[in-house]
């Protein structure tokens, strides 16, 4: 039971949410998928006057913005694109190889759902990182059906995955409120454990994610049993210069990305797993603690989930060559 | 006081509800069906599952605001008075439960499993039940329930959503 009432409002659109934050008087809070909203009213973590619903808003979807400039508007919520597609592509997004021009952008509404994001085929060229995400989140499909990308970046829980993701993928998150939009980088976003750069009266409306132009990054996460939130997690996108950049999860307050050199001898060489540590733990200077494991615990596993991601990326280029 | 229409399991409902009410506390309170279950009212658990509009959430992180306008399928409209389901007989044939607070939630999550992916392999299912937590069986036979289920629903030749 949630003790304490609150104005309640699901504005049409964009301007609705933002007009809705800035006339609110008293604390407003924004309700995404309220997979961990609601839980945190109902035992007073959060005491809200005004909740702004964005279920109605219609910023739900994954798009392909071919220009690559920034896209203000709302995201189209059938998902489909806005009809800015770049020449040689097709309607889903790829170009005739099956992968997807340098410079475009693709554009994930910010309560695109975890559910969205593995039913949408489009999501296997245009984000396939944020699938593989998506198909592991624990929770049942009933959190898998409500829970948002946006709002587990706005969430920013150290121990979630959806953070590390997007700064490996270097996504640039874009906040709407009354006074217009901006966008801030991944990197820059996630400031502390659930700390982010939004300010009060912004709304997260959507990540822009660079059009992905290599093969599938490898993602892997070490957690304690089925039902389990993640300990640590690695996503690896391999640079075009042939540099490997790792986001590491759950192992600090915030993500930490790291620049591997590639295993020129195979991910198995003593040699190149030393420099793994030595770098993951030069960067890793406060390891993150909670119920699930100690900061001694991530710090040993950090470098491990790095190796795992590296090999796993190795794999999925293999695989696709 | 928020005004709502909901069609629970069918039938149209319009209730009164303040904006601060729990999807669970108006099905359990306001509609009257107390089938669904509180547990850790936390999004744990999965004993409040429900569908909303065909997909299943866990009605404790909903607002019954939320839902206005939606169609809710609460374990009570999984069969009718008299019968059960597939998957309840399958759960009641294999020893699915023992105390039962699991239960329609665990129902509710392999139906929806079922409806989607008529031959689950088990991995389909632990990934499918994986928000329904169960202090009493252990989990081997919710498995073994939920597998029989499909086993019998595919020799009757009938997809659940008609079984029902
Ligand atoms: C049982 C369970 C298991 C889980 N397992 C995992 C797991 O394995 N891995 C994992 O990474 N996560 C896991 N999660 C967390 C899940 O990913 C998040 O609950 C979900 O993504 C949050 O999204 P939401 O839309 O429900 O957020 P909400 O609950 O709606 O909001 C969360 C916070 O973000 C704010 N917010 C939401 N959307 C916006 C927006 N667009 N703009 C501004 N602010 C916003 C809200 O005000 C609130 O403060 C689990 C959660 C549960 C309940
Ligand atoms: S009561 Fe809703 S998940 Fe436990
Ligand atoms: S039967 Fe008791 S909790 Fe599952």
């Amino acid at each position: 039971m949630i003790t304490k009432n609150f104005a309640y409002h699901a504005p049409a659109d964009l301007h609705g949410v933002v007009t809705a934050l800035s006339a609110a008087s008293g604390t407003a809070v924004v309700l995404g998928g309220g997979t961990m909203l609601v839980p945190d009213m109902t035992h007073g973590k959060t005491v809200a006057d005004v909740v702004v619903d964005l279920s109605r808003a219609g910023l739900s979807g994954i798009t392909l913005d071919g220009g690559g400039g920034p896209h203000d508007g709302p995201v189209a919520d059938d998902g489909v694109s806005d009809g800015r597609v770049a020449d040689g592509r097709v309607a889903d997004g790829r170009v005739a190889d099956g992968r997807v021009a340098d410079g475009g952008v693709v554009v994930v509404g910010a309560t695109t759902t975890y559910a969205h994001v593995l039913s949408d085929p489009r999501s296997r060229t245009l984000a396939p990182l944020l699938r593989r995400v998506a198909g592991g989140v624990t929770g049942g499909p009933q959190i898998r059906n409500k829970g948002t990308i946006g709002g587990s970046a706005c969430y920013a829980n150290p121990s979630s995955e959806v953070p590390a993701a997007l700064v490996a993928l270097g996504a640039r998150l874009r906040l709407a409120s009354a006074g217009g939009t901006r966008e801030v980088a991944a990197g820059d976003f996630f400031t502390g454990a659930f700390a982010t750069a939004r300010r009060p009266g912004e709304v997260l409306a959507a990540i822009a994610l660079p059009a992905p132009t290599g093969p599938c990054p490898g993602y892997t996460k070490l957690k304690l049993n089925e039902s389990s939130w993640p300990i640590a997690t690695a996503a690896c996108v391999p640079g075009p210069d042939g540099a490997l950049r790792v986001a590491l999860g759950a192992v600090a307050a915030t993500p930490l990305l790291v620049t591997l050199d590639p295993p020129e001898a195979g991910v198995a060489d003593p040699a190149w797993r030393a420099h793994v540590r030595e770098v993951v733990d030069a960067a890793l200077a406060e390891p993150w603690s909670d119920v699930l494991a100690d900061g001694d615990y991530r710090r040993r596993v950090a470098p491990v989930v790095a190796v795992r991601a590296v090999a796993d990326a190795l794999q999925q280029a293999e695989g696709e060559s | 006081m928020n005004r709502i229409r909901l069609v629970v399991n069918g039938r149209e409902r319009e209730i009164e509800v303040e904006a601060c009410k729990l999807l669970v506390h108006a099905v359990r309170e306001d509609v009257g069906l107390t089938g669904t279950h509180v547990g850790c009212l936390t999004g744990d658990c999965g004993a409040c599952t429900v569908l909303v509009d065909g997909a299943s959430v866990k009605s404790c992180s909903v607002l019954a605001v939320q839902a206005d306008g939606a169609e809710i399928t609460t374990i009570e409209g999984v069969a009718g008075d008299d019968e059960l389901h597939p998957v309840q007989r399958a759960f009641w044939d294999e020893f699915g439960f023992q105390c039962g607070y699991c239960l329609p939630g665990m129902l509710l999550t392999a139906r929806e499993l079922l409806d989607r992916m008529p031959d689950p392999d088990d991995d389909a299912i632990v990934q499918a039940i994986n928000g329904n937590l169960c202090r009493c069986t252990g989990y081997g036979s919710i498995l073994r329930s939920i597998r029989c289920a499909a086993t019998r629903m595919a020799a009757s030749g009938e997809p659940a959503e008609e079984a029902s």
